[in-house]
């Protein structure tokens, strides 16, 4: 019955609730947006990251990222293999001899990070083959070829078939070695330090120049499975450290983009209650004034034996119902406009942000437990919103009230 | 054998402090027995008003004693003066009675879902009073859409269906023509004496007066005659 009373006195007014109901709903829809946004730009940074070289996870000898010695190469490599075998959820693994060493033309000469693949592997990993701009991707995990970025082939004035000498420490004796390479293909992936600063060349004529046979420095590996985060769902476990070799997820390979998505998730936090704080205090502010207006009602009805926590209750009812209704219509708003972004994204395509370049649009996506949490944030603050409200109308006296007749 | 259902004692009632202070009840002893069919009468802030406040505890003391039903009404707090009202005592007031979003029959059967009435006797208990007050088939009416005779016999209604032992009522025939008023007395003096059910109400019309049994009179907030007839 109260319930009742408080869902028609709702509508009593019905422009001032479609109003309120309308700001909570826009509230959020501006939440469920801004979040869908800002999981989609993750989502996005992530799967740039994690798509262009990094992969989900990568193996390496202990030391290996701090010093970068050649010498340091993945230890009981048939045993890590056959681990990585095991794994069901493993997608795809690239091998790769990674070294520092300077690439010399006629043009001149510029220190770059040579990475030896076998092309089909790496395909699975990065986007090198796709990034081809003129010529072709390697062919073969032997051989003469190389390829670079654009900006390295303009800063070296390179053209395809242009002869290249890669020079770099062999792994036995420290001295330097070198090697003559044909460039074969110029990629372009808008990602500023691997176009002017990368090379791929065959995996076996790198380890056969740096006297590294059999031996591999890092193994980046893609898992089918992935959490929203962009996280493995079933990782790998880590070996221990008696393997001298360490298996770490992109989380821990790139720290900052793991942050930034924890961060968006504070900072949405924080904008949330800002945000709900706005709405509930305009619904206060409805809330008193149907409560003036309505002054003699009240004082009849508790006046006939309805008890001040009764008459809160009605309150309370009301707020719960516009809050009710204004979920509803801020859902259904809410999956429109993400749905029309979702179906045009948003173009931020060369946008760079902390170190990642955008490279696709930004598509709206949203966590479940975030469309659960946003209505009951709103219906939690439209209830803190009647609170004051409900006071009021508990503590009335129904004399006063009674006096507020207008005859 | 009569029974007493108000005693009112050495009412005292003042609003204001200091300069302005006003004496709304200055030593108002009353008792109110079953079965009283009572006006109070009395020039405009005589202090009708101030008292029926008083006798159904919506308005406090200044000193003195009101007991109702054998229950001193100064111990309660406010939720058990809510209930205590709810289960005791009928209010009508001059108009406006009635909660506007609420049909006929809901506004009417309020109290006795505070009460928690089973739903087949409110049922049965309405139809009897919508009967008895001429108002079948405007159950799901809203009050806004019954003139204002109506209204207040809806309200009789509200306030008898609880079953109190007393009903309140302050000018309840003010804002209606003569005509309409006299017929609320008659049926309010109907319910008088088939149901037995005690009335005091205000008014300031002659002609009402005339129909109550027992008239008592409020001059600046004493009692100076209090007469059956
Ligand atoms: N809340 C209040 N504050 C101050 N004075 C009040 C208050 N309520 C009533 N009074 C005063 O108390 C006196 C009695 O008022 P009351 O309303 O009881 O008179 P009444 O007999 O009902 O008058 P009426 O016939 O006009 O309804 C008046 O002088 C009035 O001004
Ligand atoms: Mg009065």
């Amino acid at each position: 019955m109260l319930l009742k009373l408080a869902w028609r006195n709702l509508w009593r007014n019905r422009t001032r609730t479609w109003l309120s109901t309308l700001v909570i709903a826009i509230g959020l829809v501006a939440m469920i947006f801004m979040d869908t946004m800002m999981v989609g730009m993750n989502t996005n940074m992530v799967k740039n990251a994690t798509d262009s070289l990094m992969g989900h996870a990568q193996m390496h000898a202990l030391g290996f990222r701090d010093e970068q010695d050649v010498k340091l190469t993945i230890n009981d490599l048939d045993q890590a293999l056959l681990q990585l075998e095991k794994h069901p959820d493993l997608k795809a693994r690239s091998l790769r001899i990674v070294t520092q060493s300077m690439l010399t033309s006629s043009g001149g000469g510029e220190p770059v990070l040579s990475l030896g693949v076998d092309p089909e592997e790496e395909q699975l990993l990065s986007k090198f083959d796709e990034a081809i701009i003129e010529g072709e991707y390697l062919d073969s995990v032997s051989g003469q070829k190389l390829i670079l970025g654009w900006k390295l082939a303009e800063k070296l004035e390179l053209g395809l078939g242009d002869r290249l000498v890669l020079t770099a420490a062999d792994a036995e004796s420290g001295e330097m070695v070198q090697e003559l390479f044909r460039l074969s293909g110029i990629f372009k992936t808008g990602e500023e330090k691997m176009d002017a600063s990368m090379v791929l060349v065959a995996r076996k004529t790198l380890q056969s120049m740096l006297k590294l046979e059999g031996r591999i420095h890092q193994i980046a590996l893609r898992y089918s499975k992935l959490t929203q985060d962009g996280t493995p769902v079933n990782p790998l476990k880590k070996p221990d450290d008696s393997s001298k070799n360490e298996l770490l997820l992109w989380t821990e390979l790139m720290p900052s983009l793991y942050m930034i998505s924890q961060m968006t998730d504070l900072s949405m936090a924080i904008m949330g209650t800002i945000l709900f704080l706005i709405i509930a205090l305009g619904i206060t502010n409805t809330l008193l004034m149907g409560l003036y207006e309505r002054m003699f009602e009240f004082g009849v009805i508790k006046s006939i034996g309805t008890t001040p926590w009764q008459a809160a209750r009605i309150m309370f009812f009301e707020a719960v119902c516009l809050g009710f209704v204004s979920i509803i219509v801020g859902l259904i708003l809410a999956l429109f406009v993400t749905a029309l972004f979702a179906n045009y994204g948003i173009d931020y395509i060369g946008i760079e942000f902390s170190g990642v370049t955008f490279q696709e649009k930004i598509y709206p996506s949203y966590k479940w437990s975030r469309l659960v949490l946003y209505p009951f944030m709103s219906l939690g603050f439209t209830l803190l919103a009647s609170l004051y409200p409900a006071f009021k109308l508990w503590k009335m006296l129904p004399v006063e009230a009674l006096r507020k007749r207008k005859f | 054998m009569e029974e007493t259902v108000i005693v009112a004692h050495k009412i005292f009632k003042a609003f204001g402090e200091g300069e302005t202070e006003i004496q709304a009840l200055r030593n108002v002893d009353l008792d109110i027995k079953r079965g009283d069919f009572a006006a109070i009468v009395g020039p405009s802030g005589s202090g009708k008003t101030t008292l029926l406040n008083i006798l159904c505890g919506l308005d406090n003391v200044s000193s003195g004693e009101i007991k109702v039903s054998g229950r001193s009404l100064q111990e309660m707090s406010g939720s058990e003066l809510a209930q205590f009202r709810r289960e005791h005592i009928g209010l009508v007031f001059q108009a406006y009675n009635l909660i506007p979003v609420l049909t006929v029959l809901e506004n009417i059967e309020y109290v006795m879902l505070l009460q928690h009435v089973p739903a087949a006797e409110r049922k049965e208990r309405v139809h009897t009073f919508l009967a008895e007050l001429g108002l079948e088939g405007k159950e799901n009416r809203f009050p806004a859409e019954l003139s204002g005779g109506q209204q207040q016999r809806v309200a009789i209604a509200r306030a008898m269906v609880s079953k109190p032992d007393i009903i309140l009522a302050d000018e309840p025939t003010a804002n209606l023509d003569s005509e309409t008023g006299g017929q609320l007395l008659e049926m309010m003096r109907k319910f008088n004496e088939e149901l037995k059910m005690t009335f005091v109400f205000s008014t300031h019309d002659p002609q009402i007066m005339e129909r109550a049994k027992r008239l008592i009179t409020l001059t600046d907030g004493r009692i100076v005659s209090d007469e059956l007839k």
